[in-house]
Order: structure tokens, then C-alpha cells, then sequence
């Protein structure tokens, strides 16, 4: 009876996690699915985002600035201004470069950043981190603080998700999705792409905020290692292609389900020997890899491809004609 | 100034050989198979630590033995592309960066199950450098790696502007369609770019192994300075990488040298960002690169 | 949403199913390590000493009655998520009775605070030596036998007064650990009377650090206090201070000491050059001795960072389970106070049978462990012992208790 309370705890967890990553996934799509921009440099917002509502959020203390004390509304709120704040700049410099491009420059700047916030000891307390940040309904009992938490990030999600699903039906999301198949056009048709792209961009951006500010609460300590780029921004891409990009449901899948596999394959590699143990750490990485390769090769569409609304009316009309 | 030019500007000579010879791999595989190749940096350790079980066996220098571990690495790489890249041939480029990204685990996790993860060395013991002029401090190893780069430098050149494959991958960078219509093979020419990008990436591994040490995640730290290089010089442009890698090596290095008072300019911690704000102001003002890559 | 639900619940009754299997008489006990990730290669050792302790305890008896001990490893990575999820998992999944972990101090700090003082579970770290860990609300659940940092930096300035430095420089890896003993040292330095005449933070990683050390020997600073990974920067600067005759006499914390810096650098070189503290116990103590021996035999070397460490917290964790009697999360924080010590009948690395047999006559019992006498105070931490490791004739590290 135990063993089914702690899976379901786990259970909660993996859907905790998950959520705060189709956060960002969802981000990721409004920059990649509605307009073709590959930014490698979400890791860059995600900790702009997390450090932003910690500051805000924590009791004073000697080691960094802010330590407001602010509710944590407050602070979500605030990471998502920051990080669409530095987005809007990022934009307004790279709008114009074409996608490897634009992926190399963002990955660039979300470096950058991630030494700022490493180096500026005085503000953020360095490698050390920012620690004791306030987790909402912590002081509930297990595990209704748990649960509670959960449903506050899938209901965050349901909410991201309607309101993208509402833009990409809406004139602005179908002006984006013809600048991506076809930019010229769109551009003669005098759209100003430049300012979707700018748009969509900082949306995105504020997103990937959010998702970093749920992520401080919810391990309620945060450290520069946690702007990774490489693993947290590669993981976010992989859980977009594979779940099926320009889809919100692909997003949402996508980061469930890698981070489910992410996690849940250590439960059965720590089952074999313990001469192995350590080794079996590489040994999951590799699987890991493997596994992205054979869905890359199999669904290169991800698993939920996109949906082409106008695709699948015309063709209902086609039959409705036969 | 003996400093500058000691510390600053001879580090950063070697640095820069070492990021130029990564980075003509990967602007090779950008220019020519049009894709980010992320697993380039695990390329380079992977012929590295092929180098060290090399010399473990036979107790030459490592230098004698780079054409082995060349040969070795050019191999597996082969192989990877045959198995993981090629059936992805016609996918669009974001696919092939996510397969990258993957052979970059999967790589990088056999190497450390193989070889654990400690640290290793070529050479024990450190070396003197000699004194000349009484001021400047060259080391041995230094001038090697610097010769050695060159000579690679200039085989590539060859390679490029004399041999027929490698006017055949100049045609595919330019224009691929127009090269298959001129009867070109592109799988040879495929096979190619693999080969000498591995190749290079070996060596230039080796040549940091020699710098410094063996480590499982020597290549990866250095990747995004190779990408900044590459871009940096032009995507698509040997020649332009092999600019690209020494500028931003040099430049690295020199930026933290007390140019204005007694601090450094750039604080220490920051270095490696310099590589990076070099490659994003580039990026605006001159999207081709300095010796004008492509602009996809 | 469905195909992820039937997903997940295919993975949870998988995951319940196994289990299930699992034997009826193993108490789990979590070993959360950052197994992957920056500081890899200091942490094998350190598991190895975990698992040593575990095996003592199974071939003497085992836990209660005649269960085994089963330590499940689980991987931080050294970061805060992965911690958080590394403690999901063995507290939820693994059901276990207590943890031993992190390795790192970001992993431990998020991991503690996220899920095993909400849950309940005793973490007890053997490596993760933060001040910010002293301080947290953690209804005495968190406890460490590594030593703050604060202790280590104040050791390293005492040790370099004594050795005669009025002057010098230091750089340190701006990682948390790193960072944190730099920050102490420098204060206790300066408040020695010492003077600190530069002070640069560097990156990890880099292939050269001469341009960083070239600005510290601007002064006339007698040695460099290098704290740093010995895999991440430390051997480069050692060798590119010494290749540039820009400094040759060093002092380090002990994320420096391996023996691959006197393989690389080369012995002759460092012989009296070269001062690495760590946190250790008295070598000549009976216990870190009955350590040394068993753990040579496993093939590891004993003085590795923390891997003494390792072993205490894990058969403190195992002695905590037997007084408790019962595999009972909620029993372990007291039972671990009251097998730590500091009176009664003194136990000693490998003395599990000794230990079964006085707990079940009732007697008081004092673990005096490999690392330390392991008594912990009233935030759950220890004091610090170090050690000073100098390379010996040998050739090898010669190390002496600092007194």
C-alpha cells in the first residue's frame, strides 16, 4: 500500500516536472511551430525567469539582492516581464538571421548570461545560488502540498494551452504560420513580419520565464548550473521534436513523456549490480541517445504531427462534394 | 609587454590553432551537409583517447601515432553517419542538429564507459620552456602544435584547391543541386567532408591533449568556441575557420591583459564569453562572416 | 492527453511490479550521488566507501533481523533538479528509510528542501559542505559528516601563517564549492594578519590559464592559494605557474588533492612546494586505520576526498536503523543522534557485529568514525579535523594531521 502511495507521489512529480516543461515547450513552439525561429538559447530566459521571481520572493539576505519577500504571484509575474524583456533585445538584434544562425547566436547570449549571473557574486551570490526560496502551499501536509503544486502547474499549462490554441486560430497566429511557409509572400502582402517574429519571440521567451520561475519554487533553490545550455535548452528541443513541433499538444506530450523516460530509466538501471552502478549512469545517456535517434528516424514529424487546419477542411469539403 | 606576449598573445596562438583545426570540421559539415554538427566536440575527444590507448600499447609520441588515431576516428565516424545520419539525409536541418545532439550522448557515454572518467595525461611532468632573448618563453610543445597546425592547415589547402574531391565539396558547398547535376557523386563527396573533419578534429584534440591534458569532456568544453570560430570566419569556409579559430583564440587570451590600469580588462571569470560576444557582434554586422561563408 | 496517461500508468505498474519483486527482507536506504556531471571522478571513490560500509554490515549480520542493507544509487548530477528527482525517486519509489546524499551542495540544498524534509527522511550528506545547509528549518532531518566550508578555509589560513606566508594570491573556480572555502579563507587570512595581494575567480575548464596568473604575480606574493577542481583547472595552473616561473609554491583545499597532480606535475617538482589540506581524521587513529585496510582491499585508495566520509554516513545510517529497531523513517533522526555519540561503548569501521550485539543488550553506543568522531551538534553538523598533505619522498602523498 506503501509502495502504491510513493509510485503515486512519483507519479505526481514526473507530471510536476513535465508540466514545467511543456511551459517552456509551449514557449519553445510560439518561437519554433507559429514562426520558424530556432533559439538555442532557452536556458538563457529560464534562468532569467527563475532568478528574477527567487530574488523577489526570498526574506532578505546578505548574500544577494532583491529578498523582497514579495508573494510569489508577484514574482512569476515579474519573471515573465524580465524575460521578455531581455527577449524584446534579443529580437530586435537577431530578427533578421536565418535559423542556424539565430540558434547559435541565442545559445551565445544564454552563455553570456548564464556568466553573468555566475560572476555578479554581489546580486545573485555566484555559484552558490539563491537558497530558502518560498514554494507555494509548502506549508500543507503531504501530500496535498505536492498535489496542490501540481495542479497549479497543469492548470498554468491548460491555461498557456488554450490561449495559444486561440492565437494560432486567430488572424495573428495565421498571419505567423504564412510567414513561415512563406515569407516573401506574406511580406509583399505588407504584413510586418518583422514585428510577429518580435512578438512571438518575447511571448515564447516569457513563457520559458514562467516555466524558470516554477522551477525555483519548486526546488525552491536555484544556482547558474541550472541555465546549463546545453542540457536544459537541448532537452526542451528534443521534447518539441519528438512530441511534434508546431503542435501544443506535441509540446505538451513531448514533455511529459521525455521526461518520464529521462527519470523513470534510472529506476531500472540502479536494479542491476553495484560494480555496475556507476557505469550504468553512461550506459542510460546512451540509451537516451539511441532512443532520440530511432524516433527521429521513425516519427520525423514527432509523434503528434502538426495539424493543417485549412489542409483538413479543404479536404473535408472534397469529400462533402463526392 | 613581455607578458603580453607570453601569456597572452603565445597562449593564444596555440589556443587559436587548436579551435582553427576543430573548426574547419564543423564548417565543413555546415557547409557542405548543412547541418550544426554538435557531436564534433565528442569526435575530438573520442580520437584523443583512441591516441592514449595507442600509446599505452606501443610507447611512441603521440604525434607519430595521430595518423592512426585519424585513420581510427575517420572510421567510426564513417560508420555514424552511415547509420544515423545518412537515412536522415533529406530531413530538414533541425532534424539532423537533434541527431547530432543524440550522437553527442551516445558517444560521449561509450567514452567514459570505456575509459572511466579520470583524468589522464600524454606526457607526465611539466616542461620548461626555452629562453630567448632572454625574454620570451617558448615551449617546446608549443612550437610543435603550432608547426603541426600549419602543415594541416596547408594539406587542407591542398586538398581543396588541387585534388578533385575537394573541388567537387567546394561545388557541393556552393550550390548542391547544381553539383549533382554536374555528375558529382555526393555520397564520395559526403564520405569526404566526414574524413577530414574527423580527421582534423583528432588532431586538434590531441594537440589540447598535449596542451593540457585527457579528459572525457575535453571536446564539448570547447565546442561553442569551435561554432563561434566557424561562424565568426564565415560558415561554409575552411579558410575562414581557420581565421575565425585563431582570432577568437587570440582574442580570448588577450582580453583579460590589464590593457587600461592594473586590472584586466576583461575579468577572468568572462573569458569565455568574449568568444561568444565576438561571434553575436559579428553575426549583426556581417552575417557571412569575414571571409564571407555562406548565409543560409 | 490520453496516450500520456496510459503511458504513465504502463510505466507505474511496471515500475510497482518490479518493486514488488524486489526481496521482502531488503531495507533501501538511498545513495544519491553525482555520479555524472562535473565532479564525476570525486565521487566514485566516495560511493565505493559508501558500499564498502554496506558490505560490512550484510557480512556480519545484516540490519535487525537479518535483513539486508541495500543501498540504492541514485544520480544528482550535481545539480538542483536532478537532485530533486534523484530524492523523488528513492523516497517514493524506493520506499527507503533514509538517505545518504548529496554530493553537492546545490544538489543537496534543493533536494532537502524540496523533498525529504516535506517527506519527512533523514538526509545525511557526506560531502556537501555549504554554511547555507547549517542554517535551514529542516526539523533536525538534515545532518552532515563533512565539515563546513567554513572550517576548511580558516585551516588553510591557519596552516599558511604558520608555514611562514605573509603574502599571497589566490584564484579560486567559480563553482559553489570552490567559491565558498575562497571567500572564508580570505577573510581568515587577511583577520590573521596575512595579505592578500590578488584575488581572481576563474572559469573551469579553460585550456590555459597563464593570461589569469600572469595578473596575480603582478605583486610579490610568496606562493598562490589555488582553490579549484584538480580536473577542471587546478593541475593547468600548477603547471602553467610553474612552466612560466610565475609562481612555485602552492597551497589548496582538497578538491585539489589526487594523485594525478603529482603523476602530472611530477614529484621532484612539487616536493616541498606544495600544501593541500583535507578533511580527514587523525591517521593514526585505530579508525580510520580498521578504514584504510578494508578499503585498500576493494582496490581504492583511502585518502581520497570524502570517501572516509562516505563510509561513516552509511554505516551510521545502517547503526541508526538498528537502534530504531525497525525500518521507521520517523525514528531515524533520533536513533542517528543517539548512535553518533558522544558517550558509550565505542564503535569502530567494521565493527558491525560488536555494534548489533551491545544495541540489542541495551548499551549506549559512540560511532568513532574514519572521518572524524562523527558527533554531531545541534544544526546537525560536525566539527572539522583537517589534514595536510605534502608529497613524500616517495613520491606520494605524505599526509599529517594539522594540530
Amino acid at each position: 500500500m506503501e509502495q502504491m502511495y510513493g509510485i503515486g507521489l512519483y507519479a505526481v512529480s514526473l507530471l510536476t516536472f513535465g508540466g514545467i516543461y511543456a511551459v517552456m515547450a509551449l514557449g519553445l513552439n510560439v518561437q519554433w511551430g507559429f514562426t520558424g525561429m530556432f533559439n538555442a538559447g532557452i536556458a538563457g530566459f529560464f534562468a532569467i525567469g527563475a532568478y528574477t521571481s527567487a530574488m523577489l520572493t526570498t526574506a532578505f539576505s546578505e548574500r544577494h539582492l532583491g529578498g523582497l519577500d514579495l508573494p510569489i504571484v508577484i514574482g512569476m509575474i515579474a519573471a515573465m516581464i524580465a524575460a521578455g524583456i531581455i527577449a524584446w533585445g534579443v529580437a530586435k538584434i537577431c530578427i533578421r538571421l536565418r535559423s542556424d544562425y539565430l540558434a547559435i547566436a541565442t545559445l551565445g547570449i544564454a552563455e553570456i548570461l548564464r556568466l553573468i549571473l555566475k560572476n555578479e557574486t554581489w546580486a545573485t551570490n555566484g555559484p552558490r545560488g539563491v537558497s530558502l526560496v518560498p514554494k507555494p502551499f509548502e506549508t500543507w501536509p503531504e501530500p496535498w502540498n505536492q498535489l496542490a503544486f501540481m495542479a497549479l502547474v497543469l492548470v498554468i499549462v491548460f491555461g498557456l494551452y488554450i490561449l495559444l490554441e486561440r492565437a494560432r486560430k486567430a488572424p495573428w497566429g495565421r498571419v505567423m504560420a504564412a510567414s513561415r511557409e512563406n515569407e516573401p509572400a506574406t511580406r509583399a502582402a505588407g504584413k510586418n513580419v518583422d514585428r510577429l517574429r518580435i512578438e512571438a519571440f518575447v511571448l515564447g521567451a516569457m513563457f520559458m520565464g514562467l516555466g524558470g520561475a516554477l522551477m525555483a519554487h519548486y526546488l525552491k533553490f536555484i544556482d547558474p548550473n541550472a541555465a546549463d545550455p546545453l542540457i536544459a535548452t537541448f532537452l526542451i528541443w528534443v521534447m518539441l521534436i519528438v512530441g511534434g513541433s508546431a503542435n501544443n499538444k506535441g509540446a505538451i506530450l513531448g514533455a511529459i513523456l521525455i521526461w518520464t523516460i529521462w527519470s523513470a530509466t534510472e529506476l531500472l538501471t540502479s536494479r542491476l549490480p553495484d560494480e555496475f552502478a556507476i557505469r550504468t549512469a553512461y550506459v542510460r545517456v546512451f540509451l537516451i541517445g539511441l532512443l532520440l535517434q530511432i524516433v527521429l528516424q521513425r516519427f520525423p514529424n514527432g509523434i503528434l504531427p502538426e495539424k493543417r487546419e485549412k489542409a483538413l477542411a479543404a479536404e473535408r469539403e472534397r469529400h462533402s462534394q463526392t | 609587454m613581455i607578458e603580453f606576449l607570453n601569456f597572452h598573445l603565445i597562449p593564444g596562438i596555440v589556443l587559436g590553432s587548436i579551435y582553427a583545426l576543430g573548426a574547419i570540421g564543423i564548417t565543413l559539415t555546415f557547409g557542405i551537409l548543412r547541418f550544426a554538427n554538435f557531436a564534433h566536440g565528442e569526435t575530438m575527444t573520442f580520437g584523443v583517447y583512441v591516441t592514449l590507448t595507442l600509446i599505452w600499447l606501443t610507447g611512441w609520441h603521440p604525434l607519430a601515432l595521430l595518423p592512426i588515431a585519424m585513420a581510427v576516428t575517420s572510421g567510426v565516424v564513417l560508420g555514424i553517419d552511415r547509420v544515423f545520419y545518412k537515412p536522415l539525409r533529406a530531413s530538414p536541418a533541425i532534424i539532423l542538429v537533434m541527431a547530432s545532439f543524440g550522437m553527442m550522448l551516445m558517444l560521449r557515454s561509450v567514452t567514459q564507459f570505456s575509459w572511466g572518467v579520470q583524468l589522464q595525461t600524454f606526457q607526465p611532468g611539466i616542461q620548461r620552456p626555452y629562453i630567448l632573448f632572454d625574454a620570451l618563453r617558448i615551449s617546446p610543445k608549443h612550437i610543435i602544435i603550432v608547426i603541426a597546425a600549419l602543415i594541416l592547415m596547408a594539406a587542407v589547402h591542398y586538398l581543396l584547391t588541387r585534388t578533385k574531391i575537394g573541388k567537387a565539396m567546394r561545388a557541393m558547398a556552393d550550390s548542391p543541386e547544381l553539383a549533382r547535376l554536374t555528375g558529382i557523386e555526393t555520397e564520395r563527396v559526403i564520405k569526404a567532408t566526414w574524413i577530414v573533419g574527423a580527421s582534423l578534429a583528432a588532431a586538434a584534440g590531441c594537440f589540447l591533449a598535449i596542451d593540457t591534458h585527457v579528459e572525457t569532456m575535453m571536446g564539448f568544453k570547447i565546442l561553442l568556441p569551435l561554432f563561434a570560430s566557424a561562424i565568426l570566419g564565415g560558415v561554409g569556409s575552411p579558410y575562414g575557420a581557420m581565421v575565425g579559430g585563431l582570432v577568437i583564440g587570440i582574442v580570448e587570451e588577450i582580453s583579460t591583459y590589464p590593457w587600461i590600469g592594473d586590472a584586466p580588462l576583461v575579468s577572468p571569470g568572462y573569458k569565455a564569453g568574449v568568444a561568444f560576444a565576438l561571434m553575436v557582434i559579428m553575426l549583426i554586422w556581417r552575417p557571412s562572416g569575414l571571409l564571407r561563408g555562406r548565409v543560409f | 492527453m490520453t496516450n500520456s496517461i496510459k503511458r504513465l500508468t504502463l510505466a507505474a505498474s511496471a515500475l510497482a511490479l518490479m518493486a514488488g519483486s524486489a526481496q521482502a527482507a531488503d531495507i533501501n536506504v538511498g545513495s544519491v550521488a553525482g555520479v555524472t556531471g562535473p565532479i564525476a571522478e570525486l565521487v566514485a571513490p566516495i560511493v565505493a566507501g559508501r558500499n564498502l560500509a554496506g558490505e560490512h554490515v550484510n557480512a556480519q549480520g545484516g540490519l535487525l533481523d537479518g535483513d539486508t542493507y541495500n543501498l540504492v544509487l541514485s544520480d544528482s548530477q550535481c545539480d538542483p533538479k536532478a537532485g530533486v528527482d534523484a530524492g523523488t525517486k528513492v523516497v517514493n519509489v524506493e520506499q527507503v528509510v533514509a538517505i545518504i546524499g548529496a554530493s553537492c551542495s546545490g544538489a543537496t540544498n534543493g533536494m532537502v528542501q524540496s523533498v525529504t524534509i516535506p517527506a519527512g527522511v533523514v538526509a545525511l550528506s557526506d560531502s556537501a559542505t555549504a554554511p547555507s545547509i547549517t542554517e535551514l528549518e529542516d526539523n533536525d532531518l538534515v545532518f552532515r559528516v563533512a565539515p563546513s566550508d567554513a572550517y576548511q578555509g580558516l585551516a588553510i589560513a591557519q596552516l599558511a601563517i604558520d608555514q611562514g606566508y605573509k603574502k599571497l594570491a589566490m584564484t579560486y573556480s567559480n563553482d559553489d564549492y570552490n567559491a565558498g572555502i575562497a571567500t572564508v579563507f580570505e577573510q581568515a587570512f587577511q583577520d590573521l594578519g596575512g595579505e592578500i595581494t590578488a584575488n581572481q575567480a576563474h572559469e573551469p575548464n579553460k585550456a590555459s590559464y597563464r593570461s589569469e596568473i600572469s595578473t596575480l604575480a603582478g605583486g610579490d606574493a610568496e606562493g598562490l592559494a589555488i582553490f579549484a577542481y584538480y580536473g577542471g583547472s587546478g593541475i593547468t595552473i600548477i603547471r602553467n605557474s610553474l612552466e612560466n616561473g610565475l609562481f612555485d609554491k602552492f597551497m589548496a583545499a582538497d578538491g585539489m588533492f589526487d594523485a594525478s597532480v603529482i603523476e602530472q606535475i611530477g614529484a621532484d617538482t612539487l616536493r616541498g612546494n606544495i600544501f593541500i589540506t583535507q578533511s580527514a581524521s587523525d591517521y593514526a587513529d585505530d579508525s580510520y586505520k580498521a578504514f584504510a585496510e578494508a578499503f585498500e582491499a576493494t582496490g581504492n585508495d583511502p585518502v581520497a576526498p570524502y570517501a572516509a566520509h562516505g563510509y561513516d554516513a552509511s554505516f551510521l545510517l545502517a547503526l541508526a536503523i538498528e537502534k530504531a529497531g525497525a525500518a521507521d523513517r520517523g525514528a531515524i533522526s533520533a536513533a542517528l543522534r543517539e548512535v553518533a555519540g558522544p558517550s558509550g561503548t565505542v564503535i569502530r569501521p567494521g565493527e558491525w557485529e560488536k555494534a548489533k550485539a551491545a544495541i540489542a543488550a541495551g548499551e549506549d553506543i559512540n560511532y568513532e568514525g574514519a572521518s572524524g568522531n562523527v558527533d554531531f551538534d545541534e544544526a546537525g553538523d560536525v566539527g572539522g579535523i583537517y589534514s595536510v598533505n605534502t608529497v613524500g619522498d616517495d613520491g606520494s602523498w605524505a599526509t599529517n594531521l594539522i594540530q
